[in-house]
């Protein structure tokens, strides 16, 4: 008996052998995609947020918004409302919306009636109306909207039947259409609402998210994954693939890594000076587009000797750009001269009246009579688009500061620590920047440096113009493009008279993928989206 | 027997009790409210103010505050995650298989590997074989273990892509969590790709288990090697030779029973490094466990997590290392005889 025994021993051994050799096989993989994401998004509605994070996880794969923009034709495009039309007066917004849209359904809610105006008046109701049942559900408020004064705009949304809705605005709005058509304009269900704040839990509305987008939301584990799958109801092009699969994979050189071993087949946000090793891999590819951002590095306006423009305007001069964009930026982005990119319509090419020159910086601390200048910058710690480093670049700012005798101390926290405490306004300076969410040049301003922006704690340099306000007030309302870009050339100079902020740079819409994944458009702004993907099969090679 | 089984329950109490007035005492350090930093809600209703006063007698003296403290988080209440509004109970029981699996796929690979070399070390005429075995074993030993997953990585993954290097399996496979052993979940799993996700799952464990398995890999053969010379000069032995035994027999049946009872105490020995090495490996291969769940809360200013975490690992290290004690004095017949004695 014991004999027999030993024979096996090896017997099972090969067994094992040949398993694990099997193991090595092809493996029967299900279809979708991964993309390494960044970070965890904060909540799962767009409207409550304005982080790029949370953008690309929610706004174009769960949800869809009134209208879109589509960017070859430079054109409005319809999305859940098929048609729209403007008063004469500008006043008026007058929309059709899509008949026989379905919303998607979990364990909590499977909808009862298709998507009509009562999802829009809720959407929009629940952030311009204070009194409303959900108006306060959202801790962080809809900073967005709040930027964009969005509630003194919109006076009332008028239903006019199930499928026909109208805007009426306190004053024309030239960036109305534009702001709709954003990532954060999105529609939720009435229906989903009302019924999570009869039970009691109207925060699951903004968790477990209800859209009418290409893709449902699966599960979400923080810090691990999101899964999204296919929602067979779409009312447009159905998605291509069945399933997408947020990786969250915070570093950098872990999600180059995944991308290597193929545990990813789309990337978040590589850093420049990754380029060259992706490069020695022939299945990745790297996308780029001029994107619609600017880097900038926002001085709080409200803390001594910071409110002092002679000072902003000496730490402006003393910034050396051409270095930062050697070192962060690796040539992937070009030095900003002023807020909005050269990719935007109203961009023209002026120079840079706060260029590099220590001389400058150090005659104009002695002239503010500021001494042994020592402050706080912070330093986001995620790779945003516009700026892959902020790490580098505050140490590289730290020792520019350090030719003119002003001494910084960088500080940082994680990200979802760091966005609560910038909130609080306690800081000095911030390393930060802006995404486009489309392409009107108000977004470039009006979000981050209104007097608006300041009280949705948008506004990272806490500075507040009556003369900008007015300049921008004045562009919204115009309709010529060229009266307009005056404007907002306008409103540049006053930025460079008092350097609220020192623009750093507009960088490129890098975007790291498998070559067998199809990603027809970048868009040069705004959020990923994931519904026209496509995973091409592998050919045989011969 | 009873009385030192009694005396070991005692020492675990006591330990733990010391342990987690430690983590209360560092809570309270914390540079929040206390209330936030016990129930993770940092925006409380009125109500739920009330009811984290009233849990944890927030204000009443410090003595009655650890006792509802430890009531509160004997009793499973471990507050909410600051970071993501969910119960930690749950999330905790969610990552703590995933550290499991590991170790025990680790000290698998420690015990099969470990222990013939360990024999093969003590038994081999050979000088050259002995020296290289005891020369694998101290390089092994004294390799920084955050050093040697980053490499095998780099190589096994990126250069050579044989091994993917990051999480537990594939995202894109659908594995319901039964167990929340991977390996055992693919295969309970009912999907048609279910002996894929397996392999997949295989595939994934193999370079975090083998990084951390190194450091109780070499301690093994270490132990055993100088267990089994020990063991091997013994009378017995001498006697079973002279009985006609074939060394083979000796070696199985009389020899390694004996020598194994010091790795085991070795096991114990190493809980402490043997945790926070997973803790690194966990964080290298971003392997979903308790570990890197701990670390990203600390990342995170999550204070709940933080505690929850550092709160089980320790209470986990404490249970095991007085359990391997009592199952080493049970299977040990030296200690027995002197308790019996007693």
């Amino acid at each position: 008996m014991r004999v027999k025994r030993e024979r096996w021993n090896p017997l099972a051994l090969l067994c094992l052998l040949s398993f694990l050799v099997t193991a090595c096989g092809e493996l029967n993989v299900p279809s979708g995609i991964v993309y390494c994401s960044e970070g965890n998004p904060e909540t799962f509605n767009p409207q409550l947020i304005t982080s790029g994070t949370t953008i690309d996880a929610t706004s174009n794969q769960l949800y869809n918004r009134l209208i879109d923009y589509n960017d070859d034709s430079s054109d409005y495009t319809p999305a859940l409302a098929t048609d729209w039309k403007v008063s004469d007066d500008g006043l008026q917004y007058h929309f059709t919306l899509r008949q026989g849209v379905q919303f998607q359904y979990n364990d909590l809610f499977s909808p009862s009636r298709n998507f009509n105006a009562d999802d829009v008046i809720f959407s929009f109701g629940r952030i311009i109306d204070v009194n409303h049942s959900y108006h306060l559900v959202s801790r962080t408020g809809y900073p967005f909207f709040q930027s964009i004064d969005f509630a003194n705009l919109v006076t009332n949304i008028e239903k006019v039947n199930d499928y026909e809705i109208v805007f009426h605005l306190a004053h024309k709005d030239a960036s109305f259409l534009s702001n709709l058509a954003t990532d954060f304009a999105v529609i939720l269900s009435a229906e989903y609402a009302m019924q999570q704040l009869a039970a009691g839990t109207p925060e699951n509305v903004d968790y477990f998210a209800i859209g009418t987008g290409p893709f449902y939301l699966s599960e979400y584990v923080k810090n691990e994954y999101i899964r999204f799958k296919r929602n067979p109801y779409y009312w447009g092009d159905e998605a291509k693939i069945d399933m997408l699969v947020f990786d969250i994979t915070r570093k950098s050189e872990a999600r180059l890594a995944k991308i290597i071993t193929k545990d990813c087949q789309v990337s978040a946000l590589p850093k420049a000076n990754e380029l060259t090793v992706i490069k020695k891999h022939k299945h990745l590819e790297v996308r780029t587009k001029p994107g619609l951002n600017v880097a900038f590095w926002a001085f709080n306006t409200q803390k001594p000797p910071l409110d002092d423009a002679r000072v902003r305007h000496a730490l402006a001069h003393a910034v050396d750009k051409q270095n930062i964009l050697d070192v962060v930026y690796h040539d992937t982005a070009i030095a900003a001269s002023g807020m909005l990119p050269p990719a935007s319509w109203a961009y023209s090419e002026t120079e840079d009246v706060n260029h590099y020159d220590p001389e400058e910086a150090k005659r104009l601390l002695k002239e503010a009579g500021v001494t042994n200048l020592s402050f706080d910058i912070w330093a986001m710690p995620v790779v945003r688009i516009y700026n892959p480093n902020a790490q580098k670049t505050a140490e590289l700012i730290q020792s520019d500061l350090a030719n003119i005798g002003v001494t910084v101390n960088i500080v940082s926290y994680d990200w979802s620590v760091f966005t609560q405490k910038l909130i609080s306004s306690d800081y000095d300076s911030v390393l930060i920047g802006w995404n486009a969410d489309n392409t009107d040049p108000d977004n470039f301003f009006t979000p981050l440096l209104s007097c608006s922006a300041l009280e949705s704690n948008n506004n990272r340099s806490r500075w507040c113009s009556n003369e900008l306000d007015s300049v921008l007030a004045q562009a919204k309302e115009t309709l010529s493009k060229p009266e307009r870009k005056a404007l907002y050339q306008q409103a540049e100079k006053i930025i460079h008279e008092q350097v609220p902020l020192v623009n750093i740079a507009h960088a490129q819409k890098l975007l790291l993928k498998n070559t067998d994944i199809n990603i027809t458009n970048v868009n040069p702004y705004g959020g990923m989206s994931f519904s026209d993907v496509e995973l091409i099969k592998e050919e045989v090679q011969p | 027997m009873w009385r030192y089984f009694v005396r070991r329950i005692n020492l675990f109490f006591v330990t733990s009790i010391v342990m987690i007035s430690v983590i209360f005492f560092a809570t309270g350090m914390f540079p929040v409210e206390k209330g936030y930093a016990l129930s993770g809600i940092q925006f409380p209703t009125v109500e739920q103010q009330a009811q984290t006063v009233e849990d944890y007698n927030l204000e009443d003296n410090q003595l009655n505050q650890f006792i509802a403290y430890v009531t509160q988080r004997l009793s499973g209440n471990l507050g909410i995650s600051v970071n993501s509004q969910q119960s930690v109970a749950d999330e905790l029981s969610a990552v703590l298989p995933a550290s499991f699996e590991l170790s025990l796929f680790a000290g698998c690979i420690a015990v099969f590997f470990g222990v013939p070399l360990g024999v093969i070390a003590s038994l081999s005429a050979s000088k050259t074989i002995q020296r290289s075995i005891l020369a694998i074993t101290l390089t092994g030993y004294s390799i920084p273990v955050f050093w040697l997953g980053l490499t095998l990585a780099l190589w096994f993954g990126v250069h050579l892509e044989w091994l993917p290097i990051s999480g537990q399996i594939n995202l894109l496979y659908e594995i319901e969590p039964v167990t929340g052993f991977m390996l055992i979940d693919t295969l309970l799993s009912e999907r048609p790709y279910a002996i894929s996700a397996f392999k997949d799952a295989l595939l994934h464990i193999i370079l975090p288990a083998v990084t951390l398995a190194v450091l109780p890999f070499t301690v093994v053969i270490r132990i055993t090697r100088q267990a089994m010379m020990t063991v091997m000069t013994q009378t017995y032995i001498r006697a079973a030779e002279a009985r006609g035994l074939n060394t083979f027999r000796i070696l199985i049946r009389h020899a390694l029973p004996n020598a194994l009872i010091p790795v085991l105490k070795a096991f114990g020995l190493m809980l402490g490094s043997f945790a926070s090495y997973g803790i690194l490996v966990e964080v290298i291969f971003s392997w979903p466990g308790v570990g890197l769940w701990l670390i990203n809360g600390i990342y995170q200013r999550d204070y709940t997590v933080i505690q929850a975490g550092i709160l089980s690992v320790s209470l986990l290290i404490i249970f095991l290392s007085i359990m391997i004690d009592l199952v080493h004095t049970t299977i040990n017949p030296i200690n027995r005889k002197e308790l019996y004695a007693n």
